[in-house]
């Protein structure tokens, strides 16, 4: 501890030595971290509609006309693995339910001289579930159709699922860039203080000694970054938040405050981690050139 | 204090530099290491700081087997030891009591207790008056008196000064030679290198270790050992 000045002043001297450079490295690192912010907010986004949706799934079942009391169905469809909820819609219901789709343009069911539809069994299923439990239902005495809507599911299901590779592809290629970037400016630092660094070892000096205001430096570059890009994401959301929660109000959002707080904390905890993790990469270089 | 049996340093080029060196130099004393331009003075000097390892032969400084190669353990040793650089490795763009402080910086010495060390030092070379001026604008005899407060500001057991005269007219090389001297004492072991011989016929109380086409002899008070 009684050298934590020294480290400081060392850490901004190596800053200030070669500055533009270090501004660069701040802003990109900056930049590369807010694209990760960026795909971890829809990836939050697009894991809450998934789980949303899966949590409404459902499916119509259809039965015999001349199943005069469906609750044998019914009861036997509840006993399901992967059933939790199934309910009986009875025509009239049916018939109202489509008015108020339809609004001003419902009167064409006044047309029909009788009510068109048909009562069903409105079934919630667990989606991950939905082929045993299609199969379950479609097979059982007295039931004439089932129609699920699995293909728009499998769609969100598919996006959600595009995003989250391309989340992990996107953490992968952050991480690797501020290595990089972080070692290549600890290498430069390094050489720019050779003369230094020689004589220390000369003098006895340990290598955690000698290693620190680099530590420090990689941490400070990328932290930096870190938290330009939690300002650029804070502020992005923001007004995300404000544009799609007018516009378009059915998309379910996660909590605003949760999300800022994940993404605040993966963006800090993981430039400083980075940081740390590409000086020792870069240090690791001295080792390699001087066996003294 | 430095034991060497059979040493020998042969260069990655193949050059040898010393060839079956034999010392048993004891804590406390004074000793030249004289001989002409290219004879090895320096190499042996890199050898006792484990900057270079011997080829062959037994080598140990206080202790500590230099021939084992054991580089952290080589790291540690180098605390006990104040070197004086030919080329006096003084860190630029930091004043002279900086460079006398870091020498101590990862010593067990507080930080404090370092500060004062460093203005004793820099008060016994003479500087005082230059503790906070850059490195960069010392004269070469002014850096050569940080370089020797840097080295024995943390009380070494072991000073090493190779060259100390290199580019100092006569009456500066024996002030620095005298001042280098002075820091002999029981627990303290002062080892110069030099090839002006003219400069330390005075002082008959050293050993003087001939170096010569990598083979050394030793004299004391005039006699061959």
């Amino acid at each position: 501890m009684k050298n934590i000045g020294y480290f400081l002043r060392e850490a901004g001297k190596i800053i200030r030595y070669n500055h533009v450079s270090n501004i660069f490295s701040l802003l990109g690192t900056g930049l590369i971290l807010f694209l990760l912010g960026l795909v971890v907010a829809l990836w939050g986004v697009s894991s809450q509609l998934v789980g949303m949706l899966q949590q409404e799934a459902e499916i119509s079942a259809y039965f015999s006309s001349q199943l005069e009391d469906p609750q044998d169905i019914i009861n036997n469809i509840q006993l399901i693995d992967g059933v939790w909820n199934v309910r009986y819609v009875g025509a009239e219901e049916a018939r109202a339910r489509m008015e108020n789709i339809l609004g001003d343009e419902s009167y064409v069911l006044d047309l029909f001289e009788k009510n068109p539809f048909e009562p069903y069994l409105e079934i919630r299923i667990h989606l991950d579930q939905i082929d045993s439990v299609l199969q379950t239902i479609k097979n059982l005495k007295g039931i004439d159709y089932v129609r699920d809507n699995r293909e728009v599911l499998e769609q969100i299901k598919g996006v959600a699922r595009a995003l989250e590779i391309l989340g992990y592809l996107v953490i992968a290629a952050v991480s690797v860039t501020t290595l990089v970037i972080i070692s290549h400016m600890i290498r430069q630092g390094i050489f720019h203080n050779r003369d230094q660094i020689k004589t220390l070892r000369l003098l006895g000096a340990p290598d955690s000694f000698i290693g620190f205001p680099f530590v420090l430096v990689g941490f400070l570059l990328t932290f930096g970054g870190g938290l330009l890009a939690a300002v650029l994401i804070t502020i992005l959301i923001n007004r995300g938040y404000g544009q799609l929660g007018g516009t378009l109000p059915f998309i379910p959002l996660p909590s605003r405050d949760r999300l800022l707080l994940g993404l605040i904390t993966l963006l800090l905890s993981g430039s400083a981690a980075l940081g740390i993790l590409g000086s020792l990469f870069g240090l690791s270089s001295i080792n390699k050139e001087n066996h003294g | 204090m430095i034991k060497a049996r059979n040493v020998s340093l042969v260069y990655r080029d193949g050059t040898v530099a010393l060839q079956n060196i034999n010392l048993n130099l004891h804590q406390g004393g004074l000793f030249y290491v004289i001989g002409p331009s290219g004879s090895g003075k320096t190499s042996l000097m890199k050898l006792l700081m484990g900057m270079e390892f011997p080829a062959t032969g037994f080598l140990e400084v206080m202790g500590q087997p230099i021939h084992k190669r054991e580089t952290a353990k080589i790291r540690k040793l180098r605390r006990d030891i104040g070197p004086v650089f030919q080329e006096f490795k003084l860190i630029l763009g930091r004043t002279a009591i900086e460079n006398v402080i870091m020498g101590m910086r990862f010593l067990d010495i507080p930080l404090q207790k370092a500060r004062e060390s460093a203005k004793n030092a820099l008060v016994r070379v003479g500087l005082e008056h230059k503790a906070f001026t850059l490195v960069d604008k010392l004269s070469y005899g002014e850096a050569q008196r940080v370089a020797i407060a840097r080295a024995v500001a943390r009380k070494p057991a072991l000073i090493l000064a190779d060259e100390p005269t290199g580019n100092l007219d006569h009456d500066n090389a024996v002030k620095i030679l005298k001042l280098l001297e002075s820091f002999k004492d029981k627990s303290t072991t002062v080892m110069i290198t030099t090839h002006a011989t003219h400069l330390i016929d005075e002082c008959r109380s050293a050993t003087l270790i001939h170096v010569k086409k990598g083979e050394i002899s030793i004299e004391r008070g005039g006699e061959q050992i």
